[in-house]
């Protein structure tokens, strides 16, 4: 208690760093928990400074990006690349799909499983995508979009927003994602160019 | 045609369905005849005759409103469409009657022109604020990207007509201002002073809206471009050739994350104590559900104990040895009830035992065992002290062992 006197740190700082410490974001646009009051406070420039300033005490730096926030270490070399390369893989994958779906999905959209899954069994290439994720446990089509979004908001990228309608929120934490698969440069040209993809999104 | 040209019929037609108005307005387009038709607030001829004044109309089963009703509804609130057409018909309006007057000057052309002028004023107003609110909306809700674009660059063009509009009522007042100054209307110079203030404002409006219609448009580019790149990335992973065609192993390698780095949650471990204490058993509960550990979930709670239990306790105590007391004082003779209770050694055990612990008991025997009891009603007095000093009386019945059978008696 007395810590947060002396640094004049906000009174949400215990919430903000139960969240990030735990490696989740803290998106603009999420709902539950107070995700979007958190945000602000962060987002107050008096406040970030603060925040930084004591959580670097511990190692700990914000990072921010584009309406979110999230915690990285400092001084710790980033480990398990091998992991992470799965991950990241798995990923591609699905935002390959969510790109692949009539109705994109982008940050904000609001989608029920259901609607994934009906499309993919509508749609061969769409179903094949689908199950060459690598996931366990998933027999029907349906129980493998629901895995997906589960895992998509453990990490804090999708939000659940009514547990009764199944509806699922885009956070803005996803375009971390976005932008990680945008700074990946493709070294050489080749007979996978950017035209025969362009036909891809556009159906 | 039957609709009603009467104002009144027409108000008190919708005031009288007004549930069902207000319903078919809220979802308009999704609601069905049998639907509307199980309300309680409609029966089947009503609504015939609701159609029959074309009211509302039925499609392919689906009920919806009047245009007309829709639009006067959406036009106070301002909601729907935008639909900047509508200021080019007032500004033609109000250059017929600017032509008017010039020919023939009459106080009713006057009259229309400054109406037309508010009408476009307000109009404008409204239309920017549906603008904006429609832009927002489309940005934040439809679904489709296609057509949320398609949408976005709809608005972007509404947009363009807007500002044409402007500037076309603007010249329209420039010109006209010779002929204004000739009326000399005062009210009519206000119209137009606060016209050209809204149309200034307006336009910073439509600016605003500009950028924001941009940035949407950029971001949902955006959005498409990288969506394109994670599909050409996917049939590079397909292909097997991700790690050697891109820097992804670099990219991913640089990510900090703590998700992604295994970095584990620092963790604060939980008092003992705490886990004792009510609010930890119902944290062990928590956990026993999660990870199945029927061990711990069957450990209930106990029930609260209440507030005087260790009162109950003494109460039994002295009630098991009550009969024995009262046995024993009535095989004496010498004392009284209540001065048999004043001086009795009570053991050990029981502790201290006050003042008015032997009162109540004696109030309790004497109600218990009555009938073994024989009352004298007379008062004797006893005296003690309170604390320093104070000196109390206190009157009591005389309670002696009952000798021989008498009659019953009741506690005075």
């Amino acid at each position: 208690m007395e810590d947060t006197i002396n640094f004049n740190l906000p009174k949400q700082t215990h919430d903000i760093f139960a969240v990030m410490a735990r490696g989740n974001f803290i998106s603009s646009n999420g709902s539950k928990d107070g995700m979007n009051r958190l945000y602000d406070v962060i987002n107050n420039p008096e406040n970030f400074d603060r925040l930084q300033a004591y959580f670097n005490v511990i190692r700990y730096n914000i990072e921010r990006g584009n309406n979110f926030f999230y915690f990285s270490k400092l001084g710790e070399p980033n480990s398990e690349l091998e992991k992470k390369l799965e991950r990241f893989e798995r990923y591609i994958d699905i935002i390959d799909l969510f790109a692949s779906m009539d109705n994109k999905i982008g940050i904000g959209s609001r989608f029920r499983p259901g609607e994934i899954s009906e499309e993919c069994n509508a749609n061969v290439r769409l179903k094949q995508k689908l199950q060459k994720i690598p996931l366990y446990r998933s027999e029907t089509l349906h129980n493998k979009v629901r895995e997906i979004c589960d895992l998509m908001s453990r990490d804090s990228f999708l939000e659940l927003e009514d547990e009764k309608s199944e509806s699922y929120k885009v956070l803005d934490s996803y375009s971390y994602l976005l932008d990680i698969i945008n700074s990946v440069a493709i070294y050489e040209d080749n007979s996978l160019g950017g035209d025969d993809t362009q036909g891809l999104v556009y159906n | 045609m039957s609709l009603q040209v009467n104002v009144k019929d027409l108000l008190s037609n919708l005031y009288h369905n007004r549930g069902v108005v207000e319903t078919l307005f809220g979802q308009r387009d999704q609601i069905t005849v049998n639907e509307l038709l199980s309300r309680e607030d409609i029966s089947e001829d009503q609504y015939r005759k609701l159609v029959s004044l074309d009211i509302l109309y039925e499609y392919e089963n689906i009920v919806s409103l009047n245009d007309a009703v829709v639009a006067m509804f959406e036009d106070f609130m301002e909601i729907g469409e935008v639909t900047p057409g509508f200021i080019n018909d007032y500004i033609n309006e109000l250059k017929r009657y600017i032509n008017f007057y010039q020919d023939a000057r009459e106080i009713r052309f006057l009259r229309s022109i400054k109406k037309f002028l508010k009408r476009i004023n307000s109009t404008l107003t409204r239309e920017i604020i549906k603008l904006q609110k429609n832009v927002d909306d489309t940005y934040k809700n439809e679904s489709n990207y296609r057509i949320k674009l398609q949408k976005l660059e709809d608005y972007r063009e509404k947009r363009d007509s807007i500002i044409q509009f402007i500037k076309k009522t603007s010249e329209v007042i420039d010109e006209s201002r010779a002929m204004f100054n000739l009326t000399n209307d005062s009210e009519l110079f206000g119209i137009v002073a606060a016209l050209r203030i809204s149309l200034i404002e307006n336009l910073d409006f439509l600016i605003e809206i500009q950028t924001d219609i941009t940035d949407f448009i950029n971001k949902i580019q955006f959005q498409l471009d990288v969506y394109k790149k994670a599909q050409q990335l996917k049939e590079i992973k397909d292909h097997g050739a991700l790690h050697f065609k891109t820097n992804f192993r670099e990219i991913v390698s640089g990510i900090n994350t703590l998700k992604h780095n295994g970095h584990k949650t620092p963790k604060t471990k939980i008092p003992i104590d705490f886990l004792y204490s009510d609010d930890g058993h119902i944290l062990c509960k928590r956990v026993a559900e999660k990870y199945k550990i029927t061990r711990l979930m069957v450990r209930g709670l106990a029930d609260k104990m209440p507030g005087n239990f260790k009162d109950k306790g003494l109460e039994q105590q002295i009630k098991l040895d009550t009969e024995k007391l009262v046995e024993r004082f009535l095989t004496q003779t010498k004392a009284n009830l209540f001065e048999y209770l004043i001086d009795y050694k009570f053991p050990k055990a029981i502790g201290t035992v006050t003042f008015e612990d032997r009162l109540s008991l004696f109030v309790e025997i004497a109600m218990e065992y009555q009938n073994q009891l024989d009352f004298k009603y007379r008062l004797q007095y006893y005296d003690y002290t309170l604390g320093d000093d104070v000196k109390k009386r206190l009157g009591y019945t005389l309670i002696l062992p009952m000798k021989e059978k008498s009659k019953k008696q009741k506690v005075n």
